[in-house]
């Protein structure tokens, strides 16, 4: 926290002199002084005071209002913010995890097939490629060139965005997120699988004669499983850090984009609780992942 | 369509709202909630880079664009491409007295808030007074030259420090008048978003959202006949691109966007698709005076000489922003301003033969292709923020003029932070920005040379970025203040104009223009380079919410 409060304040600047930049022209810049006692910003400011301030209200849940969005509480803007990251990094990396460990496990299941030749290798190079890359190229084949799916912007401009709308301009940045993640997920589950597979309970289930998908997902999945899922939790954690590319090259709504912008107009307020947001949402994914691996996995419970 | 049909669809509409509500992100209402049948809204396109904040205090930045001009209205209205012409607004008159020393307005009786409660003399004094207590909210530093604001029946009465005849257009033409029965409840003006605002303009803010903001005509605008438009629509953009397809396509009737290739990217796309560019300010070389070699008037001089401003606008912003004058004067649009001695012998392409004459008779010589003296080098490093890319393009062709010429220039293009804060803090060599001007070109001379504006290196100076400093040029500056004469106004800015060709103290390069892209196929009264009744870029206040209350739809 106390990193997070120092960091933006060493940035270049004020807030002050970086709105009155970005007004230029169309203020009159006398507002420099009035700007400087809106944001508390002055040689009578000790900084010293305003970190207390500031560690006593983040404490007690008060972010401050935010500098560059008319002084509209950080909470809220992040409110209105969140949902649309949430719901397509979030769906996205879901959405690639689901894919990448189902077709590790029938790649590993028959290794040496057609499947297992093809699949881990292309997304794996795929994956290798930087995601603005991928991101760009999609938007040239499926916007410019089959002139398919909008290239950027979360909704249509008009008075009232409608569900469908949405759901088309997120199309291409959650496939650009979902193939770009995949070949990580299809490579480690396809290892931990290959391992799994020559155990013996699962001889002894082959011998039993269980149908081939009853050992794929109950017995070899099951356990192949678990060492991806503490990876799961933490790139669920990192959607919010990451969504900052993703946002950026779709011109998407979101966390990440306002943390751009909260970064170019060195809102203070805003940077402080989005990173804070950052850092929480890691810890609590990381906690997330210990309790599912306790539950699935009876011998980390240890003890007795 | 038959009844039911309209139930289901509306029906349909409330499911999928009431359903985004849960589950998406947005929970806004239904598009023609409000919309006549036989009006389509207005669309603007207005892009910002970023959703809505729904805030309206229009004493706060961020926030001003969206709430001054059509839901506050100002004293008068003071048009900048009229060389400060002056239309009552909420003051029916006006008049300087006790040597300019005194200000008088009448105001306007039968004005009603948006919420009904009649507006007064006591709110306008309650405004200023409020700007008094909060020097946050006071944008303008009306309090650096007032020292009352009082009201007595419906005249309102400002005494000023000294004569202050340029500051009519701040306190008149720049300060959005609030209500005192709901201000005065809110408990810290300078905090509060006004998420509800009441003003006495033609358009009630109806519906925010972060993806658009509505508003809707106001039914009791006292000025009866205008705000003919019913509802006004401003979606959010987070790109250039978006809104410029937006806008070619015919979406939106009124746009302020930088379009690359207009001709074949906005006009040819729909028919009735025009544009008009007016020029306002400068946008120039500041050049740091307390560097060496720079705080020499005739290395400034050879400077100006020596840049194809033609070149550079062709270059750099396809034409749209034309060349400026070393008088400092914005043509066509201050053009009764130029003074003919001053603009004698300049020329919007390069003379460079007249610039190394200059500095030849300075004493500089050329060793190995760069102009020197004793031990200064004319090289220079030159500063423009790294946002503008056709900043950074007119630049491009500067530099390379330059150091053709034997000026060599390196180009630096940081970060718009990194960039201002140098500006502002005299850490720089050369740098390109513009500023803010005004009404007449005595505002952004003033801006440029007013020695007070600037300050110290390493101190923030908001204008005057350049230090310039000389005692006649502030005498000639105050005594601007001092006159409503218009022709004592000319002459004293025909002196400022001398400065400027003489000294060089600021080198404008381009004119910067309002954007303005509109189609006039179903509204009528937009501003005309025939008709420039106002400035008609969207982020202009509060000219915007004037031209929006003077717009009709055609039947």
């Amino acid at each position: 926290m106390t990193v997070n409060f120092f960091i933006p304040r060493l940035m270049p600047g004020n807030p002050a002199e970086s709105i009155l930049g970005q007004f230029h022209g169309h203020i009159n810049p006398s507002a420099l002084k009035a700007l400087e006692a809106a944001f508390g910003i002055g040689k009578h400011q000790n900084i010293l005071i305003s970190y207390f301030e500031y560690l006593r209200n983040s404490l007690t849940g008060n972010f401050g209002a935010s500098f560059s969005q008319g002084g509209t509480p950080v909470a809220t803007v992040i409110a209105h913010d969140l949902p649309w990251t949430l719901g397509l990094v979030g769906l996205s990396t879901i959405l690639g995890f689901v894919f990448g460990t189902a077709l590790g496990a029938i790649a590993a299941w028959r290794r040496g097939g057609r499947l297992d030749n093809v699949l881990p290798p292309s997304f794996i190079i795929i994956s290798a490629f930087p995601y603005f890359w991928v991101g760009l190229l999609c938007i040239w084949f499926f916007s410019f060139t089959l002139n398919w799916l909008p290239y950027e912007g979360g909704f249509n401009q008009t008075s009232s965005p409608a569900f469908g709308d949405i759901m088309i301009h997120a199309i291409l940045p959650a496939f650009t997120i979902v193939i770009t993640s995949i070949g990580g997920w299809i490579l480690t589950m396809r290892n931990n699988m290959i391992t799994v597979v020559a155990e013996d309970y699962v001889k002894m289930a082959r011998a039993k004669g269980l149908k081939n998908q009853r050992i794929l997902w109950q017995y070899a999945g099951r356990n192949a499983l678990l060492p991806n899922l503490t990876g799961f939790a933490m790139s669920l954690g990192f959607v919010i850090s990451g969504a900052i590319l993703v946002e950026d090259v779709f011109n998407y709504p979101g966390v990440g984009f306002l943390l751009l912008q909260a970064v170019n107009a060195e809102d203070y307020p805003l940077m402080q609780a989005l990173f804070l947001l950052i850092t929480v949402a890691v810890l609590i994914a990381i906690f997330c992942a210990d309790v599912a691996t306790a539950i699935l996995d009876p011998r980390t419970r240890g003890g007795n | 369509m038959n009844k039911f049909k309209v139930g289901l669809a509306t029906s349909a509409l409330v499911l999928v709202a009431s359903t985004m509500t849960m589950v998406g992100p947005t929970a806004v209402g239904i598009a023609s909630a409000g919309a006549s049948p036989s009006q389509a809204p207005l669309n603007l396109a207005n892009e910002q880079g970023t959703l809505w904040s729904c805030a309206f205090n229009p004493f706060v930045p961020s926030s001003l664009p969206y709430s001054f001009g059509l839901t506050y209205e100002s004293l008068d209205f003071v048009n900048a491409l009229e060389s400060g012409k002056v239309t009552p607004w909420l003051a029916s008159a006006y008049a300087w007295s006790n040597m300019n020393k005194t200000l008088t307005f009448t105001i306007r009786s039968g004005v009603k808030w948006s919420d009904g409660t009649p507006f007064s003399a006591a709110d306008v004094a309650y405004t200023f007074n409020l700007l008094k207590k909060n020097s946050a909210l006071d944008l303008n530093a009306v309090w650096s030259v007032l020292s009352s604001v009082t009201a007595s029946g419906d005249k309102v009465t400002m005494n000023f420090k000294s004569a202050a005849v340029p500051y009519f257009y701040y306190v008149a033409g720049q300060v959005p008048i609030v209500p005192e029965h709901i201000w005065s409840k809110i408990a810290n003006p300078v905090t509060n978003t006004i998420s509800n605002p009441v003003g006495t303009g033609g358009y009630v803010m109806s519906k925010c959202s972060g993806e658009n903001i509505k508003w809707t005509a106001n039914p009791h605008y006292w000025q009866k006949g205008d705000a003919q438009i019913k509802v006004v629509n401003m979606p959010a953009f987070l790109s250039n691109n978006t809104c410029n397809e937006y806008l070619a396509q015919g979406q939106s009737a009124w746009g302020s966007q930088f379009i690359p290739s207009i001709q074949s990217s906005y006009v040819s796309k729909k028919s009735g698709n025009t544009y008009w560019f007016p020029p306002v300010a400068n946008v120039a070389l500041f050049p740091n005076l307390t560097v060496p070699g720079l705080n020499d008037a005739k290395v400034r001089l050879a400077i100006s000489e020596a840049i194809n401003r033609s070149l550079i606008s062709q270059n750099g912003e396809y034409g749209y922003e034309p060349a400026a004058s070393q008088t400092g004067i914005v043509s066509p649009t201050f053009k009764s301003w130029v003074s003919a001695s001053a603009a004698k012998g300049l020329s919007a392409s390069a003379n460079t033969a007249k610039a190394a004459a200059l500095l030849a008779a300075d004493g500089y010589k050329k060793v190995n292709g760069v102009y020197t003296k004793g031990k200064i080098k004319l090289a220079f490093t030159l500063s423009t923020n790294g946002g503008y890319s056709d900043w950074i393009a007119s630049m491009q062709v500067v530099s390379s003029e330059l150091s053709n010429f034997g000026i060599k220039i390196t180009l630096q293009t940081p970060a718009a932070n990194t960039f201002y804060s140098n500006l502002y803090a005299g850490k720089y060599q050369l740098a390109y920005n513009a500023e803010a001007g005004g009404p007449t070109p005595f505002y952004e001379m003033r801006q440029w040379l007013y020695s007070k504006n600037s300050a110290p290196i390493g101190t923030a100076a908001a204008s005057n970025w350049e230090r310039y400093s000389s005692a006649s040029t502030d005498a000639l500056l105050n005594q601007y203040g001092t006159t409503t004469s218009a022709a004592t106004q000319k002459s004293i800015v025909a002196k400022l104009e001398n400065v400027m060709v003489t000294q060089a103290p600021v080198i404008p390069v381009l004119e910067e223009v309002d954007w303005f892209e509109y189609n006039a196929t179903n509204i009528s009264g937009f501003p005309t380079a025939s008709n420039p009744y106002a400035q008609p870029g969207l982020y202009n206040q509060p000219d915007w919410g004037y031209v929006l209350d003077a717009l009709k739809p055609k039947a």
